[in-house]
C-alpha cells in the first residue's frame, strides 16, 4: 500500500483547544499586567479586586477594555477568514485580502469626515458593515464563488486599493491635527485608547461567533462544492447568505473597533487547518479562541517593541506567511 | 411506475425539449458527443439546475421536496470533482450520510467496495483523479438513494474499477434502483438496459442499445462507423 501524507489524527488535536484557552488566558493576564506601571500578580489582583486604586484604576479603564477589544476583534476577523474561505472554497480568501476590511474602514472614516459619527454611538459600526458590504457585493461580482485564486486575489487586489484610496482622500482632506493618527489607525488597525464603548460597540461580534457556530457541518459540505453539497442534503442557499451575512459582520465589526487589521483572517484558519484539519465543526472555536490569542499576542509584541501598531505587527507576521502559502501553491 | 420522468426540459443553449420516464430496476446509459448536453441533463435530473419543462422523482415535481428529502431518494456523482480542502477520504465519504443525521452506516462497506480502505486517512485533494472517482460513487453509494446518477463514472477509472462500478450498478439495479450513467465506451453501452442518446442539446434515440445503437445512428451522431468483428472482453475473475 501507498504511504505518505494522512490528515492529521485526533491525539494531539484534542490538546490544541485546552492549551490554546491557556495561553489565551495567560496572555491576557501579561496584557493585563504590563505597560507603563508594570503590575506582578499581587499588585494585578489587588488592582482587580480594587484594594489598590491606581492599580485599579488602569486594570479596569484602561488595559481591560484593550484586551477585551482584542480578544473580540481577534475572534471576529479569523472566523470571519474561515467563513470567507468555505464560502469561496479557497483558503487565500478572507476581509482584508478581499477588500472587506477596506470596504469596512471607508464607511467609517465617510461618516467621521460627514460629521454623522456624533449623532450615534451605533452610526459607526452600522456605516462600517454597510462599508463591508458593498466591498463583498463588489467581490461577489467580480470573482465568482469557486474562481480561481488569481481572480479573487485580483479582485480584492483592486478594490483594496479602491477603497484605501477613498480612505486617505476622505482623511487628507480633513483638519490638519487629526489626519495623522487617523490615517495610521483606518490603514493599519491599532488598539491604542480603548474603551469600554469600543467593547460594547464589538458586542455584535459575539452574537455572530455563536450564529457561525452551529454552520461548521454544513461548511464541510459546501466547501467541497456547491451542487455536490445540495446535492447531499444542505439548503445551500440559505446556508451561503447567511454566511455572507456573517462573515460580513464580524470583519466590519472588528475594523469599526480596531482598525483595518490584516492577515488574521489568513494566517490563523490555515496555520489551525494545518495542525487540527479541516473540519468546520473542530475549526470554529479553535478560530475563535486562537485568533483572539494571535491577535492579543501581536498587540503585546508591537506594546513591547515600543509601540508598533497592532496592524503593522499582524502584517508582518502574516505577509512572510502569506507568501510562503503562494509559494507553496505555486 | 415511473421513478424519474423529465417532460420537456428546457434549459437555454444547452437542452431542448427533452422528455423521457425512467423505471426502476433500469441500468440506462446517456450517450452524446462532447458538448450534447449529458451532464447538464443529468443535473436537471438531479434538481440541482433550475429548466423549463417539468422534473418528477416517483410523480411528485422535484420543487415541491424538501432539501434533506431529495438527498435521500436521488444521488448525483459529478464528472470531477475540484477539492480545495483535504478531508479524509473517511469523512468525504460519510458525508453521503449528511440528510440521514450523519450517522456512520454503510461507510466502511462502501469504502471497502471502492477499494479505499487502505486511503481512508489520506486528504482527499493528495488522490489521483480515479481514486477521486472512487471517493464521489462511494459518497453516492453510502446516500442509498434508489436514483443513482453518475457523470461519466468510468472516466478515469481502470479496467478492473470500471467493471466492478458496471457490477454495482447491475447490483442496485436488481435492488429496484435506477442507475443513470453517462459514458463514452459504446461496447459498455450495449451491456446496458436502456440507451439514451442526446446531440446538440435533444433527445435523439432512446431505447434499448442493441436496437437503438445502429450503424445508421452512430454514424449520423457520432460521426463514426461502427462494424462488428471480434473484440477483447474483460470481465471481473
Amino acid at each position: 500500500m501507498t504511504t505518505g501524507v494522512h490528515v492529521k489524527r485526533d491525539a494531539w488535536t484534542g490538546s490544541l483547544l485546552p492549551g490554546l484557552i491557556i495561553l489565551l488566558a495567560i496572555l491576557a493576564l501579561v496584557s493585563l499586567g504590563l505597560g507603563e506601571i508594570t503590575m506582578g500578580p499581587a499588585r494585578l489582583w489587588a488592582g482587580v479586586t480594587g484594594a489598590d486604586r491606581e492599580a485599579s484604576l488602569v486594570i479596569w479603564q484602561i488595559r481591560l477594555p484593550r484586551v477585551l477589544t482584542a480578544v473580540l476583534t481577534g475572534a471576529a476577523l479569523s472566523t470571519g477568514g474561515l467563513v470567507m474561505q468555505a464560502y469561496f472554497r479557497n483558503s487565500l480568501a478572507s476581509p482584508d485580502l478581499l477588500g472587506v476590511s477596506s470596504g469596512a474602514a471607508a464607511g467609517a472614516v465617510l461618516t467621521i469626515s460627514l460629521g454623522w459619527a456624533a449623532l450615534s454611538l451605533w452610526v459607526l459600526p452600522v456605516a462600517a458593515v454597510a462599508g463591508a458590504a458593498l466591498a463583498t457585493f463588489a467581490v461577489l461580482a467580480l470573482a465568482r464563488r469557486g474562481a480561481s485564486s488569481e481572480r479573487l486575489l485580483l479582485a480584492g487586489v483592486a478594490l483594496n486599493a479602491l477603497l484605501g484610496a477613498v480612505t486617505s482622500y476622505v482623511i487628507s482632506t480633513g483638519e490638519l491635527f487629526a489626519r495623522s493618527t487617523q490615517l495610521l489607525f483606518w490603514l493599519f488597525g491599532g488598539l491604542e485608547d480603548r474603551t469600554w464603548l469600543h467593547v460594547w460597540a464589538a458586542l455584535p461580534i459575539v452574537v455572530a461567533l455563536a450564529l457561525v457556530w452551529p454552520l461548521g457541518r454544513p461548511m464541510d459540505l459546501l466547501s467541497l462544492g456547491e451542487r455536490e453539497a445540495q446535492s447531499l442534503g444542505v439548503g445551500v442557499r440559505g446556508l451561503r447568505r447567511r454566511m455572507l451575512v456573517l462573515a460580513t459582520v464580524l470583519a466590519a465589526t472588528a475594523t469599526a473597533v480596531a482598525g483595518v487589521v490584516g492577515f488574521v483572517g489568513l494566517v490563523v484558519p490555515h496555520a489551525l487547518r494545518l495542525t487540527a484539519g479541516p473540519e468546520h465543526r473542530r475549526l470554529v472555536p479553535l478560530c475563535v479562541v486562537g485568533g483572539a490569542a494571535f491577535v492579543l499576542a501581536c498587540d503585546l509584541a508591537g506594546r513591547l517593541a515600543g509601540g508598533l501598531r497592532l496592524g503593522v505587527v499582524t502584517a508582518l507576521v502574516g505577509g512572510p506567511f502569506f507568501l510562503w502559502l503562494l509559494r507553496k501553491r505555486a | 411506475m415511473t421513478a424519474l420522468a423529465l417532460n420537456k426540459v428546457t434549459v437555454p443553449g444547452r437542452l431542448r425539449d427533452v422528455s423521457v420516464k425512467l423505471g426502476p430496476g433500469r441500468r440506462i446509459g446517456l450517450l452524446g458527443p462532447n458538448g450534447s448536453g449529458k451532464s447538464t441533463l443529468l443535473q436537471v435530473a438531479a434538481g440541482l439546475l433550475p429548466s423549463g419543462g417539468e422534473v418528477r422523482w416517483s410523480g411528485r415535481r422535484v420543487q415541491e421536496i424538501a432539501i434533506p428529502e431529495r438527498a435521500r431518494q436521488v444521488a448525483w456523482v459529478p464528472q470531477e470533482a475540484r477539492f480545495e480542502f483535504g478531508f479524509p477520504v473517511r469523512g468525504v465519504v460519510q458525508q453521503g450520510r449528511y440528510a440521514h443525521g450523519d450517522d456512520e452506516t454503510g461507510v466502511d462497506a462502501a469504502l471497502a467496495r471502492f477499494d479505499l480502505t487502505t486511503l481512508a486517512q489520506r486528504p482527499v485533494n493528495a488522490l489521483s483523479g480515479g481514486e477521486r472517482q472512487r471517493v464521489l460513487l462511494a459518497r453516492a453509494l453510502v446516500t442509498a438513494a434508489p436514483v443513482q446518477l453518475w457523470d461519466e463514472p468510468l472516466a478515469s477509472l481502470d479496467p478492473r474499477h470500471g467493471l466492478e462500478v458496471l457490477m454495482l450498478a447491475k447490483e442496485l439495479a436488481r435492488a429496484g434502483g435506477t442507475v443513470v450513467m453517462s459514458l463514452h465506451d459504446l461496447r459498455v453501452a450495449h451491456c446496458l438496459d436502456e440507451v439514451l442518446v442526446l446531440a446538440g442539446g435533444e433527445l435523439r434515440a432512446a431505447g434499448n442499445p442493441g436496437t437503438v445503437l445502429n450503424a445508421a445512428l452512430l454514424q449520423e451522431v457520432f460521426g463514426v462507423r461502427a462494424r462488428t468483428g471480434e473484440t477483447l472482453i474483460l470481465e471481473l475473475p
